[in-house]
């Protein structure tokens, strides 16, 4: 949970916290010696990414070798309206 | 709909590494060495920490930082054995201490007045082991009592860990455990591991323990 947190405060520090409602899509690379559960974080970075202030943004992990845990692209819809 | 991406490649751990090194410069510059202790649950490591601060208490003034999901029982236990360098870290369901929790823990510790810093991290084999806490090294503890396959079943935390502590070894007449398999497997998953075989409990066999920290602590002083 600790990183999906962490992966969220990298989010808000490059886009800041008005923007991140218009977060559509996070890219992560996970390494398979990162010692991170895939599936655990998927579900974790579910919560984060369900919760205000982001509105539903889809996580994309890619699997990679070696110890990589990096936030590796964001997708942001400057159309999307506020609430 | 105009979606633009934004291409960051930053690593997760990228703030925790450099709070991390801001840890290591702060220990550095007071010459104390940190070392992470790091087991699964019931390894030993707060009966080791005892017997570390019972026969070297006097010698040194030790620095405890312990870690713990709920309650702060492993530091209220250290905390007979030492008068005030205890600080305990509730993670509140976290799985590992991070160094963000360590600056902070430092922030009531008087390193000026401190030999040794020793972390007590969170009973887990797995999340510690890919978190720096800005440690001299990360001790990895497993006991007699356990399989003799750990080093093979969680290897990222024995190649991260400089030394190994074997514990309950006066429990091998009692339980189904080879430890030339178990030093074999340590040894292939990091052939640079530095093996201690200890008795916390009984306080035997402690004696190359305590000499490994005393040598770090004048090493580090430049005595």
């Amino acid at each position: 949970m600790s990183v999906a947190v962490e992966v969220g405060r990298i989010l808000e520090s490059r886009v800041g916290l008005q923007q991140l409602q218009k977060v559509v899509a996070v890219g992560l690379e996970v390494g398979d010696q990162a010692g991170v559960e895939f599936e655990s974080l998927e579900f974790c970075l579910e919560a984060v990414f369900g919760s205000p202030p982001f509105r539903n943004a889809g996580a994309e992990i890619e699997r990679v070798p070696g110890n990589a845990l990096r936030v590796a692209y964001l997708e942001v819809d400057d159309d999307r309206q506020d609430d | 709909m105009t979606v633009r991406t934004i291409d960051l490649r930053e690593s997760v751990m990228a703030r925790n590494d450099e709070l991390a090194a801001e840890v290591r410069t702060r220990l550095s510059r007071h010459s104390v060495p940190a070392f992470n202790l790091v087991s699964s649950p019931g390894s030993g490591k707060t009966v080791l920490l005892e017997r570390t601060l019972e026969n070297l208490g006097d010698k040194f003034s030790i620095g405890v930082v312990t870690g713990d999901v709920q309650t702060q029982n492993d530091a209220d236990r250290l905390a007979q054995y030492t008068d005030k360098l205890v600080h305990a870290v509730v993670t509140g369901g976290a799985c590992h201490l991070d160094a963000r929790q360590i600056t902070t823990a430092l922030n009531e510790i008087d390193l000026s007045k401190t030999d040794l810093l020793l972390i007590e991290n969170v009973g887990n084999l797995i999340c510690p082991a890919s978190w720096d806490l800005g440690e001299t090294a990360k001790v990895v503890l497993f006991s007699t009592t356990e399989g003799e396959d750990k080093p093979v079943k969680y290897p990222k935390v024995f190649r991260e860990s400089k030394y190994a502590v074997l514990n309950k070894v006066d429990l091998l007449p009692h339980v189904n455990f080879d430890v030339d398999k178990a030093v074999s497997y340590a040894r292939q998953t990091n052939p640079d591991l530095r093996l201690f075989f200890t008795s916390a409990l009984t306080g035997l066999w402690m004696d190359e323990w305590y000499s490994f920290l005393t040598t770090a602590v004048t090493e580090a002083q430049g005595k």
